[in-house]
């Protein structure tokens, strides 16, 4: 199944200059903008609602719900934040969009505003991005310029929006929304207890919608073809295209877009896309949506559709859309040690459990890779990761269990070979 | 935060020195200690003076399963200092960081703002001997 015409990326490679306010225009920019201002509230939520476009960040919450949730938070000011943290590794898609096609994402945070009445928006890119927080700039001062920012946009009395542009520092804790809000405020970015649902207290304590790049940047294709049109691009679970990000040992790494439900065997090895491994070797495994995804064996993946509903019957995830692919030359415990070693790094240190948990884990998975294990350490592993998952606030503790437990179901055998 | 960024993107030795930290909290009405805490907490904040150059080399697993170690042995080779110091001429130190979005050309070196990618040991030595030569500029 081919991309008849992308949707995400269609302006990318176009455009000569990607902060033109005119070149988007002439690609069909602006146009949903246009439509959504027609449009009553109550239609545009139907319509994303329709679409079943689930966020693009990696939790694929339908976006339809979360800005209902919001449109039913009676307080104001509401603020709409971008979450442009991309920092999982094997996932480098929104750096592409920010990049390429900043006008889109400033269109999808315009509707929000106009659907929730906010004037202010606020974006987070990450602090290792700083040049395209330069194209981010020259982006919006652009749309200001043209009269798509600022007070009156589009001549239309009471519509204004404002978007403020706010730099991480370096943090992967701060993609965690919660976190993320506290780094906008000023603050160590550390997440927050949850609830209280950041739809009600959210930013500055105001209800606050947080979604990722790639989920605005759909935004206006929803308007634009409407929530039925663009469901159809998907499967029933999750309608849309993606962008999907191929590292690790493939022949193509790259970014690719594909509508949901292409089987996964042409991602990998069609030349379009993968184009099977760089190195001659067979697929040991591919690891999904991040370091906090699962991993998937070589007979996992067989026949299995990139599509979130019949991945999640094969308790795998779409995550970011990273594909991490490994060949057989890899041993798991070598690859969820390094896995481990990222979560160590970058776990904020608020919750006991995450923080020190994430060591030992380290120190245990260290032992089995040197073949230092005892009898008890694999049961030891899962009580561990059970402890964390249980007893850590935010996503990135709780999700620590996901890579190692499904790299304990594929490849068990592998991790007792280490016990002496 | 930013300011403290901009700050640290704008000195000489690629950190924020106690003046400067306590400049920032005058100007904010905030304590050093504030500061401090956002300096020590995020990454890219440093509390130490830094090399010239310092050489950022991706390790999250994309990329350490892409050769990220080889890299680190072209430098020591290259370099003839351990990951973590600085050269004797203050010029270069290297050391690993988590994932830098660029898992499609890996391995790579980060230098401030710049990425090199796609790396083997023939283009880190071109690289390092640019570098000293002031051939690029990062």
């Amino acid at each position: 199944m081919a991309m008849k015409e992308p949707v995400l990326l269609k302006r990318v490679g176009k455009m000569t200059d990607s902060t033109s306010v005119e070149e988007y225009i002439k690609y069909g920019g602006f146009a949903a903008l246009q439509k959504a201002v027609t449009m009553d509230r109550e239609d545009i939520l139907g319509e994303l609602d329709t679409a079943l476009l689930r966020g693009r960040g990696g939790a694929a919450y339908p976006l339809g719900r979360k800005w209902r949730h919001l449109y039913g938070s009676t307080d104001t000011p509401k603020y709409i934040v971008c979450n442009a943290d991309e920092g999982e590794p094997g996932t480098f898609k929104d750096k592409l969009l920010l990049e390429k096609d900043p006008l889109s994402i400033i269109e999808g945070m315009l509707i929000a505003g106009y659907v929730f009445g906010s004037n202010d928006g606020y974006i987070y890119i990450r602090g290792e991005y700083r040049h395209i927080q330069a194209v981010f700039h020259q982006a919006v001062s652009n749309a200001l310029a043209a009269g798509f920012l600022g007070n009156k946009i589009m001549g239309n009395d009471g519509f204004d929006f404002h978007i403020h542009i706010v730099s991480g520092g370096g943090a992967y804790v701060c993609g965690e929304n919660s976190a993320l809000l506290n780094s906008v405020e000023g603050k160590t970015g550390r997440p927050r207890v949850k609830p209280p649902h950041l739809a009600d207290v959210g930013l500055f304590l105001k209800p606050t919608l947080v979604n990722n790049v790639e989920s605005f940047a759909c935004v206006p294709a929803v308007i634009n073809m409407g929530g039925e049109a663009f469901l159809q691009l998907g499967t029933k679970d999750g309608g849309g295209t993606k962008l999907i990000c191929l590292s690790g040992h493939i022949k193509n790494r790259g970014i690719y877009e594909i509508p949901l439900g292409t089987p996964l065997d042409e991602i990998l090895y069609s030349e379009e896309y993968g184009g099977g491994t760089s190195t001659g070797r067979p697929i040991k495994f591919c690891h999904f949506g991040g370091q906090s995804g699962p991993i998937g064996t070589s007979g996992q993946i067989k026949g299995c559709l990139y599509d979130y509903g019949d991945f999640w019957s094969h308790k795998l995830a779409v995550g970011s859309g990273a594909i991490v692919v490994m060949d057989d030359s890899v041993n798991v415990v070598d690859y969820i040690t390094s896995v481990m070693e990222f979560f160590v790094h970058e776990s904020c240190g608020k919750c006991t459990p995450c923080r020190l948990g994430t060591t030992r884990l380290l120190e245990l998975l260290q032992n089995l890779q040197h073949h230092k294990g005892r009898p008890g350490d694999l049961e030891r592993l899962e009580k561990m990761l059970e402890h964390i998952t249980y007893l850590s606030a935010c996503g990135l503790g709780q999700s620590v269990s996901v890579s190692v437990n499904s790299a304990l179901t594929g490849y068990r055998d592998e991790f007792e070979a280490c016990i002496s | 935060m930013e300011i403290l960024i901009d700050l640290q993107f704008a000195s000489e030795e690629g950190y924020i020195d106690k003046e400067t930290a306590a400049m920032v909290a005058e100007e904010l009405h905030m304590t050093e200690t504030r500061v401090y805490e956002i300096v020590s907490y995020y990454a890219m904040l440093k509390e130490k003076p830094q090399a010239k150059y310092v050489l950022k080399i991706c390790n999250s697993s994309p990329c350490h399963f892409s050769r990220s170690e080889e890299v680190c042995l072209s430098l020591e080779k290259k370099l003839g200092v351990p990951m973590g110091k600085t050269t004797d001429d203050g010029l270069f130190a290297y050391h690993y960081i988590p994932c830098v979005g660029a898992c499609d050309i890996g391995p790579v070196i980060k230098i401030k703002d710049t990425v090199f990618g796609n790396l083997n040991d023939e283009i880190i030595s071109v690289l390092i001997d640019d570098l000293r030569r002031g051939k690029i500029a990062v």
